[in-house]
């Protein structure tokens, strides 16, 4: 039994060490995203799913189609891609560990076998002086040199960039790196939006993950004190600029100018501009006209909650609201009160689009007070329009996995490096005696980049010739 | 049209002169034709450079000031320009001309296709909000040179598809001035090496900058994702060679492959919708 689960586990173990695994799931991963950017997304996908049959519909939607890079199941493969990376380097790290501690002997013949006739060569002189100086050369060039005297001769070895191994481990490191700041992103952090008008103030936004629009509470207040937008000649914009305050119990504690490219961040979290629209701003510009028929009227602008005196003297009037789609059919619209200084409040709409209106709706409709332009004798309003103002529309985002992801960007670009840019080289020589003079041959091998070892070895050899030479 | 951009129209046809004679050298085996060649090659790049740095000046005296790198036309130009400059530095390390015919079409394909097609605007547009940032360069800049590198990676495994219907008994000249097969299959895995390494810093500049842009270092938008899918595409082959020990023919497949993606990366995506839009014009 004991052996039975060894042996199943031995099987995991084995596939999760496989790079073939590890080139299918990068294959898959491939073309699930190319899918991915075939098939809409998220917003995208409602109108794209119009198209679609309704049982197609329901089948994209069981398999989590229209987001799928969120589904479950592209979470596991992830999952399994990063298994198989880590089974993977931890087999490969006991082998790079041994390699990296291993101290061959220096006296080892193997390298020298088949050696080209131009890493060897003569020199004039005693054994152990032409070794001391091709060991003082080869300190200068490589980072450790072994020694050993036999009675072949003497043995040199030295190597540098031993570290060059880890390298893929670093970059291996990196993509986990990143995938755990992703995760603790998605776990801790959120992404959201909101919109602010000019003038007001927001402090909480919608959740953009969830379906149903969730709400967060920010603990503190947003106030967008004014939305800018320029353009060049051309029309195409030129910059969006929201002057923000951040507020906490009514106190202003930081001001700044939020742009694209220049976010702004507040208590950890952080503000994007997004968007910007308009909306029916406060103030509106009405006709006001006395006895019907008169050909006597007025132009006047009016802010909401600011009361002017009627033209006539009769007592005040103000806007209470204004809406710019009352009803969600009746148009552009605003509530007027009025105070007599004699006698009751009379409050009623108009609406921008009154002669439509007629025509649309029932004439007895406007005999009732509330939308009787004409409910205070003898004023007739008119809405001429409402002045609108800007909102920005805010990206809202807290993410704490961002460090991870920055330091496994570091990481991935530093083991790229190490991995493909430096090798692990080591070189052998021996100085032996040879026919009443000296031999020296030189041998080497690197774990990558062949070509640049034979320069290297090229130029060494160059190197302890040149030595020998300037002597004579 | 701008000076810059006349000057970059002409410069089109130099890279087809140079192409020709490339070929030539090729087909009658004259060396002269070879260094006749690179000579133009070279010609062709200074005014390339010339140009490039004329538009950023003229950016600046017509008030909108910015490196030439932001729309379709721009980086078509830099990407031609990417792919001669890694081309000579490798002419010039490899001391063989053979190459030049496999290339110098992709440039110049590239530069025609920015200066004559009809949907490309080569005028000078301002920057919108969106590209106004640092990142803009060091993010075009790295992906435009891994994409060159990838390109050079493709025509040397094209190259090597090639040479393998040379055979000794056949006396084709062209197939004859191809390099052996072992240094095609190594000097297209270099350039595999020096392109993903870019690639990586390029996905991750523009990480970085949609971070502050969009809020967010992904978003999956398609360009992302065909950048992420074509560096799988890459680590996959990169995998088979290191660890599997695949050379040739699959690996010259394998990176056929992924230059593929690289040009649906470039152009392909414009037919999806998604956050890179100012660059399909």
């Amino acid at each position: 039994m004991k052996s039975n689960l060894g042996k199943r586990s031995d099987i995991i173990w084995d596939i999760f060490s496989s790079v073939k695994l590890t080139m299918a799931l990068l294959i898959i991963l491939a073309v699930i995203s190319i899918a991915g950017t075939v098939i809409p997304q998220r917003e995208g996908a409602m109108e794209f799913a119009q198209r679609l049959s309704p049982g197609l519909v329901r089948f994209f939607n069981s398999l989590q189609l229209f987001d799928m890079y969120h589904s479950l199941w592209f979470r596991v493969i992830i999952a399994l891609l990063s298994l198989n990376l880590i089974v993977c380097s931890l087999k490969r790290f006991q082998v790079t560990l041994k390699l990296f501690q291993a101290l061959p002997r220096p006296d080892r013949s193997k390298p020298f076998e088949n050696l080209p006739l131009q890493r060897n060569f003569q020199v004039e002189g005693e054994i152990q002086e032409v070794s001391g100086r091709v060991a003082e050369y080869m300190r200068g060039q490589y980072k450790k040199i072994e020694e050993k005297d036999t009675k072949k001769g003497n043995f040199f070895y030295g190597y540098k960039g031993r570290y060059s191994l880890f390298g893929v481990f670093v970059v291996h490191l990196s993509v986990l790196t990143i995938l755990m700041g992703a995760i603790i992103g998605s776990l801790l952090g959120f992404e959201a939006y909101v919109n602010i008008a000019e003038g007001e103030s927001a402090d909480t936004v919608t959740l953009q993950k969830s379906r149903v629009h969730a709400h967060k509470k920010l603990g503190f207040s947003v106030r967008c004190e004014k939305f800018t937008v320029n353009f060049y000649d051309t029309g195409t914009p030129k910059e969006y600029r929201s002057d923000l305050s951040f507020m906490d119990d009514g106190r202003v504690l930081k001001k700044g100018s939020l742009l694209v490219n220049h976010p702004v961040t507040f208590r950890g979290i952080t503000f994007y501009q997004s968007s910007y629209g308009t909306i029916p701003g406060d103030r509106v510009r009405l006709i006001v006209s006395r006895h019907p028929g008169e050909p006597k009227t007025k132009t006047l602008g009016i802010e909401r909650g600011h009361p002017l005196p009627l033209p006539g003297n009769e007592g005040q009037f103000e806007v209470m609201e204004v809406h710019g789609n009352l009803k969600g059919m009746m148009g552009p619209a605003a509530l007027i009160s009025i105070k007599p200084y004699q006698g009751k409040e009379v409050r009623f709409w108009v609406f921008k689009n009154f002669e439509s209106l007629q025509e649309r709706f029932p004439k007895e409709m406007f005999q009732s007070t509330i939308l009787n332009p004409s409910a205070f004798k003898p004023y007739t309003f008119y809405l001429k329009e409402i002045q609108s103002k800007y909102y920005t529309g805010l990206h809202v985002n807290k993410d704490p996995g961002v460090p991870l992801v920055w330091m496994g960007f570091f990481m991935i670009v530093m083991g790229l490096f190490i991995t493909f840019f430096t090798s692990h080289r080591r070189v052998w020589v021996r100085v032996s005696k040879d026919q009443g003079k000296i031999r020296i041959s030189v041998s080497g091998k690197a774990n990558k980049n062949p070509v640049g070892m034979e320069r290297e070895l090229d130029h060494f050899v160059h190197k302890l010739e040149d030595l020998f030479i300037t002597e004579r | 049209m701008m000076i810059n951009a006349v000057i970059l129209s002409y410069i089109t046809f130099l890279y087809f002169v140079s192409f020709m004679f490339y070929l030539l050298m090729m087909v009658m085996g004259k060396d002269l034709f070879g260094r006749v060649a690179t000579f133009i090659t070279l010609v062709a790049i200074t005014g390339h450079t010339f140009g490039i740095i004329l538009r950023w000046i003229e950016s600046y005296q017509i008030g909108i000031g910015h490196a030439p790198l932001s729309n379709l036309y721009e980086s078509l130009i830099f990407f031609a320009w990417t792919i001669i400059f890694l081309y000579l530095l490798t002419e010039w390390r490899t001391k063989n001309r053979s190459m030049g015919t496999f290339v110098t079409p992709l440039a110049f394909l590239a530069m025609a296709y920015a200066s004559y097609s009809p949907g490309i605007n080569s005028s000078i547009q301002p920057l919108v909000p969106a590209l106004k940032s640092n990142w803009l360069i060091a993010h075009v800049i790295t992906c435009f040179f891994g994409y060159a590198a990838f390109g050079l990676s493709f025509g040397f495994s094209l190259m090597y598809l090639v040479k393998r219907f040379d055979q000794p008994e056949k006396k084709t000249l062209f197939l004859k001035l191809i390099p052996r097969s072992g240094i095609l299959d190594d000097l297209s895995y270099q350039m595999v090496v020096i392109g993903f390494l870019l690639l990586t810093l390029g996905i991750i500049t523009g990480s970085v900058w949609a971070h502050s842009a969009w809020g967010s270092y992904w978003s999956w938008d398609p360009k992302e994702t065909w950048s992420l899918i074509t560096w799988l595409v890459y680590a996959a082959m990169l995998h088979s060679r290191m660890i599997r020990g695949w050379r040739g023919k699959r690996l010259a497949i394998f990176s056929i492959i992924g230059f593929s993606c690289v040009l649906f990366t470039y152009f392909g995506v414009n037919y999806l919708a998604g956050l890179h839009s100012y660059a399909q014009s």
